[in-house]
């Protein structure tokens, strides 16, 4: 090499003399360059033992972590949590990229939205609900809109009856036929020709088939459904696979609904003018969206003008439904998926296992005295640096391989306990796939040769006589890397404690709103039509029961049969959006809702069951009324009501995504849930009692009931996913960084054990070494937390922002992040320096 | 390896190195072979031959002569081994050999 060099600069000066000195350089460089096939071909041959050599590493390797138990044990157990983490993370997302992947040729598929505006309501949002008109009038008018299919998925759970056999399923769809090819269907029973084209046609799934028919062949069956209709089976599909975002048991043509052919004539899903019909598309190859997006403005003016100026149609490609959807409201009767929830799954995890890696290197370099007599022998005896590298890398190969093994164990344990903490069904299987196995293999070499590089080569690189010289060896060279990394797991550890601590706030200040109602023991049951028709009787019989206070029946209950509908008050220019919410005498007394002004409906008053209304507080101030009561009502069917009372506001739905809407009561004549309200004396005696009683009452409907308070609570699912994903993770980075934090400081400490002693035979106390000690930690964490700080702030404010209702985050969390860290690490550090600290000094030092 | 007929640059590079005898190095090699044959070959090449020749057993090397010209390094100096002189010798014989061999006729027309 050196006579390479030498000659190479004896030719590059004659140059510079020839032809100057750039010319030179470059002259040089590709000279230079001609050499590297010397070095490549030429270099020694490596002697053949080499695979004994390797074993033989291995061999050292699993010594050396035998002989350091704890630091094996430290490694191995954040190891293990990391790649938990990151290997649950990784099926999670797997398993919601994946979803809809089962429906082939999903090229030109469309979901139709429409962007809704409204300035004087205050509406700038994106909805799913469009008319039944919209998909049809496309059809007919754009060429390049080759099919479509509307979707109407049925809001009350539908009894199925055939004979004295009965099943109630929550996924009925309303489709046109175009939806069986649209979304690849799979049938096994029935024929292929004109299915769900006539009305009253219906399929099902093998569920279904199952439970109503047993062995026999469903198809040209009848079967009862909604209101105790006949249904003719047309045929038997595949029910959907579970990581597809259309659900359904059910499908029933929509001619069905089409008012004058079909039996249960539904006028209201076939007009322009009533929303709330999900509709898909399927476009010709090279369709330009936007263009078509603009055209539909054209449409809505001939066909629907009224509204073109307020709703704008939106297409939204199909596989982008699942996890793009949510900025687009009524996302009902489909599953659907956060995109922003797997960035943060993703993200955490990998802060995880950074801080992992980090402190493998830490504490692998804190070993180094340990290593150095070693690395120096076998230096001396004449490894080269990448045998040496190996020897290292084959150290954190064996960790990292257990580590795994132990995680993918772990997970596999985990997942049926997550899947019911979560709301999500992975399985377990997913773990073994090629796809998994392959990365998981990658993952740990990737990590043996990232992690086990750094200590590796700074291990082996170092000078050779001070490795032999001394045994406690100093790295005075790579301090400041490891100061970086520490400050940097402080800095992550500090962000996602103080974003948990808001995530918990939040989602408690959630919790602990008051809702304006009592929602202690109340229990709504689902009564269905059956029990419907004899609610009074229901009611009486529960009302017998001593700790029953007190029941309501009606068309709506807090957690469902409420809708939408628009209506124009008296004094108010235009119409708007009002929630109405079916009651009977007793909702009030039942649920506890204050009264505001005026009076309620009065028991026995034939008037007030056919001709009032009662509004809340957000109604009233909505419309900017001074004396609410006489005030008329008109509602698009042209009936005009007078207002009665109001009463104060309460919520109905998640406080995290709709503040209160202005609602309308009004005597109902359909009752469709039962609200119970209970003393809380011995609720597990009382249920029995109810179920009892309904189903007396009740043939074919199942005895299905919520508590309110509990129905609530679900409300907040995402939230609470947010809440236990931030929070196990923050523990685990503590933990992380606890450990990565003895090791540091067991390093530092060794290093100036002689310096300690000194200081102490001179005479130093023992709070003055603590604070000597502590003080470098105390400047990496106060860093740390200036990082942190503006990361974590804009994070959760960002979050913060998504709630109608929001907590002000307040310099709590921040100081509770921080306070925690510095009292876990001043403990470690302090315990470890007291170790030190309390040692007889001239034991360190006859060591020498 | 082929006996131990040898190529016709490392031929030329053994040849130089043996007449430079104690100062065949690198550069002074390839200048060597630029006035005498008037071929430019890089410095890359005559190491690799260098190379090539000394795991063949024909040269060996050793490092010395510092001097502030060349940065501070030393020559990587080269000198013919027994087998080597051998090798060029038989390489000679064979040539010898064969010219004699050449019926006049050949070059006369």
């Amino acid at each position: 090499m050196e006579g390479i060099e030498g000659d190479l600069s004896e030719i590059f000066e004659e140059q510079v003399k020839a032809k100057g000195s750039v010319v030179a350089r470059v002259l040089f460089f590709f000279q230079a360059l001609g050499f590297l096939r010397v070095i490549f071909k030429y270099r020694e041959k490596r002697y053949n033992n080499m695979p004994s050599i390797w074993i033989h590493y291995l061999l050292t390797a699993y010594r050396s972590l035998r002989r350091h138990r704890v630091f094996f044990g430290i490694n191995l157990m954040g190891l293990t949590l990391a790649i938990s983490c990151a290997l649950y993370a990784f099926i999670f997302i797997q398993d919601e990229l994946r979803f809809d992947q089962h429906i082939q040729n999903q090229q030109g598929l469309y979901r139709l939205y429409k962007h809704h505006i409204n300035i004087p309501e205050h509406v700038d949002i994106n909805t799913y609900e469009t008319s039944g008109m919209m998909g049809p009038t496309m059809a007919k008018e754009y060429p390049e809109v080759t099919s479509f299919s509307r979707v109407l998925p049925w809001w009350d759970p539908m009894i199925f009856s055939q004979g004295n056999r009965h099943i109630q399923s929550e996924k009925v769809y309303f489709v046109d036929s175009t939806f069986l090819e649209m979304f690849d269907v799979k049938m096994v029973a029935g024929g292929k020709k004109e299915l769900l084209k006539s009305p009253s046609s219906i399929l099902i799934s093998e569920r279904l088939a199952a439970v109503l028919f047993g062995k026999d062949d469903p198809v040209g069956r009848r079967v009862l459904g909604i209101n105790d209709l006949p249904f003719h089976i047309e045929g038997v599909f595949e029910s959907p696979p579970r990581n597809g975002s259309l659900q359904y048991d059910a499908l029933i043509s929509w001619t069905t609904t089409v008012p004058n052919v079909g039996q249960m004539p539904q006028d209201w899903m076939n007009n322009w003018r009533a929303q709330g019909i999900f509709t898909f598309v399927k476009l010709a190859p090279n369709t330009s969206v936007k263009a078509l997006e603009k055209k539909t403005e054209g449409m809505m003016q001939t066909h629907f003008e009224e509204r073109a100026e307020n709703y704008f149609l939106k297409l939204q490609p199909f596989q982008e439904m699942y996890l793009y959807g949510h900025h687009i409201m009524h996302r009902r009767g489909m599953k659907t998926g956060n995109i922003q929830f797997l960035y943060l799954l993703g993200f955490s995890a990998a802060l995880i296992l950074l801080i992992a890696s980090v402190n493998y290197i830490n504490i692998t370099l804190s070993r180094t005295s340990q290593t150095h007599k070693e690395v120096g022998i076998r230096r001396v005896m004449g490894s080269s640096r990448s045998q040496l590298a190996f020897r290292f890398i084959a150290e954190t190969f064996i960790i990292a391989f257990l580590a795994t093994t132990l995680s993918i164990a772990i997970v596999y344990l985990l997942i049926p306990v997550l899947n019911v903490a979560i709301g999500k069904d992975l399985e377990q299987i997913m773990l073994f796939e090629p796809g998994t196995a392959m990365s998981i293999l990658a993952f740990i070499v990737a990590v043996s040769l990232l992690v086990g590089c750094y200590p590796a080569l700074s291990l082996s690189g170092q000078a050779l006589s001070p490795v032999l010289k001394s045994s406690a060896g100093t790295v005075k060279g790579t301090d400041w890397f490891r100061r970086t990394l520490m400050t940097l797991q402080y800095a992550i550890s500090i962000f996602l404690i103080i974003c948990t601590l808001g995530v918990i706030n939040q989602t408690q200040f959630l919790l602990d709103r008051p809702l304006g109602f009592e929602q202690e023991q109340v229990m709504v049951i689902d009564i269905n039509n059956e029990v419907g028709e004899k609610a009074d009787v229901l009611k009486a019989n529960l009302l017998s029961h001593p700790d029953i206070r007190s029941v309501s029946i009606g068309r709506s209950a807090i957690g469902g049969g409420s809708y939408t509908t628009r209506v124009q008050p008296e004094l108010y220019d235009g119409d708007m959006a009002a929630r109405m919410f079916g009651i009977d005498f007793d909702f009030f007394n039942t649920y506890g809702i204050k009264q505001y002004s005026g009076r309620t409906f009065r028991k026995g008053s034939k008037a007030d069951s056919s001709n009032a209304m009662m509004v809340n507080r957000a109604f009233m101030e909505f419309v900017g009324w001074e004396d609410p009561i006489g005030k008329k009502i008109t509602f698009s069917s042209g009936n005009v009501y007078p207002i009665i009372g109001v009463t104060e506001n309460f919520h109905i739905s998640s406080l995290a995504t709709t503040d209160i809407e202005p609602m309308i009561m009004f005597l109902n004549t359909r009752p469709m849930y039962a609200s119970v309200k209970m003393e809380a004396q011995d609720l597990k005696a009382t249920i029995p009692f109810i179920a009892d009683q309904f189903e007396q009452l009740a043939t074919k409907t199942p005895f299905d009931y919520y508590f309110v308070d509990q129905w609530f609570e679900d409300q907040y699912v995402n939230e609470q996913q947010v809440l236990s994903l931030s929070s196990v993770y923050a523990i685990i980075s503590i933990v992380l960084c606890a450990m990565g934090l003895y090791g540091l400081t067991a390093l530092i400490l060794q290093q100036r054990k002689r310096e300690i002693s000194i200081r102490k035979v001179l005479g130093a106390s023992l709070s003055s070494l603590l604070a000597l000690l502590n003080k470098e930690f105390a400047m990496m964490m106060a860093l740390a937390f200036v990082v942190a700080i503006p990361a974590a702030n804009f994070l959760i404010t960002e979050w913060l922002n998504q709630f109608v209702y929001r907590i002000d985050l307040g310099f709590g969390p921040f100081f509770m992040a921080g306070f925690g860290v510095i009292v876990i690490s001043l403990a470690i550090v302090g315990l470890l320096t007291l170790r030190i600290g309390q040692a007889n000094p001239s034991k360190n030092l006859s060591s020498e | 390896m082929k006996g131990t007929n040898i190529g016709e640059l490392e031929e030329l590079i053994m040849l130089t190195v043996a007449m430079l005898y104690d100062n065949a190095y690198g550069v002074a090699i390839q200048k060597e072979i630029k006035e005498r044959c008037n071929r430019s070959i890089t410095i890359s090449t005559v190491h690799a031959a260098l190379v090539r020749l000394q795991k063949k057993g024909f040269v060996d090397s050793r490092y010395d002569g510092t001097t502030s010209a060349r940065g501070g390094r030393r020559k990587h100096l080269f000198r013919l081994t027994k087998t080597g002189q051998n090798a060029l010798i038989q390489a000679k014989e064979q040539r010898d050999a064969i010219w004699e061999a050449i019926p006049e006729i050949a070059f006369n027309n």
